[in-house]
């Protein structure tokens, strides 16, 4: 999961995320930030992951795992 | 009624389809097999090919072959031309969605997509006027992009601008072929309803496919819509036809 932080805190547009953070209480969470994750994801872990599966994950700590437990 | 009249018949024509084993360019490989042409099935996927195969003509040929490298195009279909006779035409359905907003848009990964979506198709038309290739006369290119090269949708750049770019190249070949009496024209089809949708569907929020649905008048399309299309411009029905974008998309650029 390396540059997972950095990354994610790019597209939520922020200097730093926490693992406690809530997804959806970022100032920018909409349904293209949603899209920037899946995007991510599958770019940088090869990892698909659905709208459904990011928003059930709730918060940075919880996306961090759902993409751990998907990593081959 | 004279049996014999039928400018929309595929009897004869020898045709390679791109994106055969799956969705459109599956059912398409099917229906122009029914209206009597004989095709190359092309695409990565072998097994998936063969199950298209079982559907068509048997005689047909198939060819597995990763498009995005371009280098082997030519020696392939060369190495084909001997048992398939030369082509009249070639169908370009191969494709790859992608979804991604400005925030998270890849180079490598809009590369992979130009490749395969765009690029592959020049190539194919430049093997395609090769003299051992073209059977010399009618000869017609059927290129397939998307509403999303004619209209903008959010989160899909990378895509509208691989599919964008086959309309320039329909238009520019159209003129520079019509001497080899080439025809060469794009179907920008809607949402139809296949495997790549459901894939894309899972990025969105749950109502995506109601909303989609909506923006059709005529409704989601099935992959025969856009096969009909193709055969149309294939045949010699279609012989004053070149350059042109054929909207087939439910009325989704008529609002």
């Amino acid at each position: 999961m390396e540059n997972f932080d950095s990354s994610i805190a790019e597209i939520l547009e922020v200097d730093k995320v926490n693992p406690e953070d809530e997804l959806v209480d970022f100032e920018c969470w909409d349904s293209l930030t949603l899209l920037s994750i899946i995007a991510l994801t599958d770019q940088q872990y090869k990892v698909n992951i659905s709208a459904n599966e990011v928003l059930a994950a709730k918060t940075i700590g919880g996306l961090k795992e759902l993409i751990n437990s998907k990593v081959k | 009624m004279n049996k014999a009249f039928n400018p929309f018949s595929l009897e004869e024509k020898n045709i390679l389809v791109t994106g055969a084993a799956s969705g459109i360019g599956r059912v398409t490989s099917i229906i122009l097999s029914k209206l009597g042409a004989n095709l190359i099935l092309l695409d990565i996927n072998h097994d998936e090919l063969v199950q298209t195969h079982s559907q068509c003509n048997p005689t047909d040929k198939l060819l597995t072959l990763d498009l995005t490298k371009t280098d082997l195009i030519k020696d392939e279909i060369l190495r084909i031309i001997p048992e398939s006779g030369k082509l009249n035409g070639f169908v370009h359905l191969a494709g790859k969605p992608y979804i991604s907003p400005l925030k998270s848009i890849n180079g490598q990964k809009c590369a992979e997509i130009y490749s395969l979506n765009t690029y592959s198709a020049l190539e194919l038309a430049k093997v395609f006027i090769n003299k051992n290739v073209y059977a010399g006369e009618k000869g017609s290119i059927v290129l397939v992009s998307s509403v999303y090269g004619l209209v903008g949708s959010a989160a899909n750049v990378g895509y509208a601008m691989s599919k964008s770019a086959l309309h320039g190249i329909t238009k520019s070949l159209s003129i520079e072929l019509a001497g080899k009496g080439i025809r060469v024209n794009c179907i920008a089809p809607g949402f139809v309803k296949t495997n790549m949708m459901n894939t894309i569907d899972g990025s969105f929020a749950d109502d995506h496919t109601n909303l989609l649905n909506k923006m059709h008048p005529l409704g989601l399309g099935d992959p025969e819509d856009v096969a009909f299309a193709v055969a149309y411009l294939l045949s010699d029905a279609a012989k004053w036809v070149t350059g042109s974008i054929l909207n087939v998309d439910g009325g989704f650029t008529a609002q």
